[in-house]
């Protein structure tokens, strides 16, 4: 026992030494404190700054030098605001008490392509059907159209089957998620299951191992799987999405998975992009900050954080004036397409 | 000479035997309440930590075994945790829940003055979340463990004026454990894809630390007995360059139906005593 005890005794040591030992964050409730969070946060998950060609240690050198001990809350949010701005991601936003940062740029600085009056007033006639937040009706004899504004509304599967029942006399189908800023990526499975026959790899995701730059695991497969009876699917016939700049994040993905089908079109602009996931967090006076951490590029492992373009010859816009006047350029092209292959068929 | 000796030991083991099977050996159910602070942090949801309140609830039944009365006692237990925490700044709040299910088997010895010392090993299933309610993709951290490990006590018992008290030190500390941990940036979103790798980890204190100390006295009226003490918990789970920790301190009330036997002198071989 004597012999044992020292042993016994090292070893609780030895334990208590080894234990406990992961450090965990230490950030100050200062100006500076919360700067220097907001800049070890991106550096340690943002996911694109290989892809973006930013050299972030030297924009939060840059951007340190504004702040000061004393300075006040709305001034530090103007320079943290200004500073996540670099990094051209509508997935990326601060968010305090009083207002909540976007970059709004990959849309702003592009035309809009699309007027939700005009589609409605001349196109729908303001006479369509509307479930799960999707507008639905028979556009022509042959053609059916429904529009999806938010991947944010939830399809139900009998909603579904619903409207693809409705529309099942058509012998083309338009897809119209113009101004679609996206949502829970679950609505692809929902929606895409409906147009695929069999399992399909859609994209791949990564996502960083470390906080050590470009330490990202390997892709990983995103699988879709067709719907099965007793849901209505719609398979066989030509289908068009129309997309706009305004098409971001599950909106994007979706484009970029529907464009992998050979039955698919893409029709209109090129959309936002927003192909990573974001991850939330926070920052010591209590902000909350949001950011792409995960990149999903499409079937073929291409990113598509900046956007995916439509199918070649089929790039339209509509000026505001066209659209104001009762003209939606990217609708008209695409219902003129569809006919034509309907025609030929 | 020595084959009498054997046969004399024998039989002194056999009558010690025989008479601590004679014994009935209840069990001492136990019902806490707990109520105290607790503070969590996981480097997944946010670096920072939050502070709140806690309660749990939880019940404690141990026995002495069988097949060894005298030296061996079991004890299986189960509880359930809920937390409210903020932030530093009061502007995010983050919950939390734990469930414990734990079965222990420790030898046994009793002292001179009333004293009883145990030491045994402890297998535990923990479940959990911390959920911080204004996170999107991440706003849970999932907390699981299975472990293997470590418990002792030290119990006293007296009285004062003429009310037995039973006092007593209880600790655990997971050894082994296999334990649960996404990867470093990985969302739910990837896993509910199918992607699981990397999400078990081997645990050992270095990376899966766990401490569990009941200090209390329990009262013994007779018909029933009541325990007033106090518990300190804390886990950590350290992998994938994640860390997530919660530490706990806890008033606890506990109620043992029946008592312990102290005061009605029961006959009994009691596992507290």
């Amino acid at each position: 026992m004597k012999k044992l005890l020292p042993l016994i005794l090292s070893s609780l040591t030895l334990l208590l030494f080894t234990t406990s030992c992961h450090e965990e964050p230490k950030y100050i409730d200062s100006p500076l404190g919360t700067f220097d969070a907001l800049c070890d946060i991106v550096a340690n998950r943002y996911c694109f700054l290989e892809e973006k060609n930013i050299n972030w240690q030297n924009l939060c050198k840059e951007y340190r030098a504004k702040v000061k001990s004393n300075t006040k809350q709305l001034e530090l949010f103007e320079i943290c605001s200004d500073l996540l701005d670099e990094l051209k991601d509508g997935h990326v936003n601060l968010s305090s008490g009083f207002t909540t940062s976007y970059y709004r740029k990959w849309w702003s600085d592009y035309p809009q392509d699309f007027n939700l009056r005009t589609l409605q007033e001349y196109y729908l006639k303001f006479d369509y059907y509307q479930t799960s937040g999707i507008s639905y009706k028979m556009l022509t004899k042959d053609i059916a159209y429904m529009y999806y504004p938010s991947f944010s509304n939830n399809i139900g599967e009998t909603s579904l089957d619903y409207i693809l029942t409705l529309l099942s006399k058509s012998n083309g189908l338009i897809i119209d998620i113009r101004n679609n800023g996206g949502g829970a990526l679950t609505n692809i499975d929902v929606l895409l299951g409906r147009f695929i026959e069999k399992e399909m790899i859609g994209g791949y995701i990564r996502h960083k191992l470390s906080a050590a730059p470009n330490d990202f695991s390997k892709p990983y497969p995103v699988l879709y799987k067709p719907s099965k009876k007793p849901h209505v699917n719609y398979l066989g016939r030509p289908i068009f999405v129309l997309t706009n700049r305004a098409c971001y994040s599950a909106a994007n993905d979706f484009t970029a998975v529907m464009k992998l089908l050979p039955n698919v079109t893409i029709v209109g602009a090129r959309t936002g992009g927003g192909g990573g996931l974001p991850f939330s967090s926070e920052l010591p006076n209590g902000w909350a900050i949001r950011f792409s951490a995960c990149p999903i590029n499409d079937g073929n492992d291409q990113i598509t954080e900046f956007g995916i373009d439509p199918s070649p010859g089929y790039e339209m816009h509509s000026t505001d004036a066209q659209l104001a006047a009762g003209q939606d350029n990217i609708l008209e092209f695409a219902l003129q397409k569809m006919t034509d292959k309907i025609a030929k068929k | 000479m020595m084959n009498r000796l054997s046969l004399t030991l024998l039989s002194l083991l056999f009558l010690l035997n025989l008479r601590a099977e004679e014994l009935p050996r209840p069990v001492a159910s136990n019902y806490r309440l707990e109520i105290g602070s607790t503070s969590a942090i996981s480097t997944y949801l946010s670096p920072l930590r939050y502070e709140g309140t806690q309660y749990r609830f939880g019940g404690e039944w141990s026995k002495a075994a069988q097949w060894n009365p005298e030296n061996m006692i079991m004890d299986f237990r189960t509880g359930f945790g809920y937390s409210n925490m903020l932030n530093p700044t009061g502007t995010a709040q983050m919950l939390g829940i734990d469930g414990d299910f734990g079965f222990g088997l420790a030898w046994r010895k009793r002292l001179p003055n009333n004293l009883q010392l145990t030491i045994g090993g402890d297998t535990e299933i923990y479940g959990g979340a911390l959920y911080l309610t204004r996170n999107g993709n991440n706003p849970v951290s999932i907390l699981a463990s299975g472990s293997l490990g470590l418990t002792g006590s030290i119990s006293w018992h007296t009285a004062y004026k003429g009310l037995p008290i039973l006092i007593s030190n209880t600790l655990r500390m997971p050894a082994i454990s296999c334990f649960f941990m996404p990867e470093y940036g990985e969302t739910y979103y990837e896993i509910y894809l199918g992607n699981y790798k990397g999400l078990a980890h081997a645990g050992w204190p270095g990376n899966n630390f766990a401490i569990n100390n009941l200090l209390s006295a329990k009262l013994d009226f007779g018909r029933t007995a009541l325990e007033i003490g106090y518990r300190y918990d804390y886990r950590s789970f350290y992998a994938n360059n994640l860390l997530a920790s919660i530490s706990k301190n806890a008033i606890v009330i506990g109620i043992i139906p029946n008592g312990i036997g102290l005061k009605k002198h029961s006959k009994i071989n009691s596992s507290l005593y």
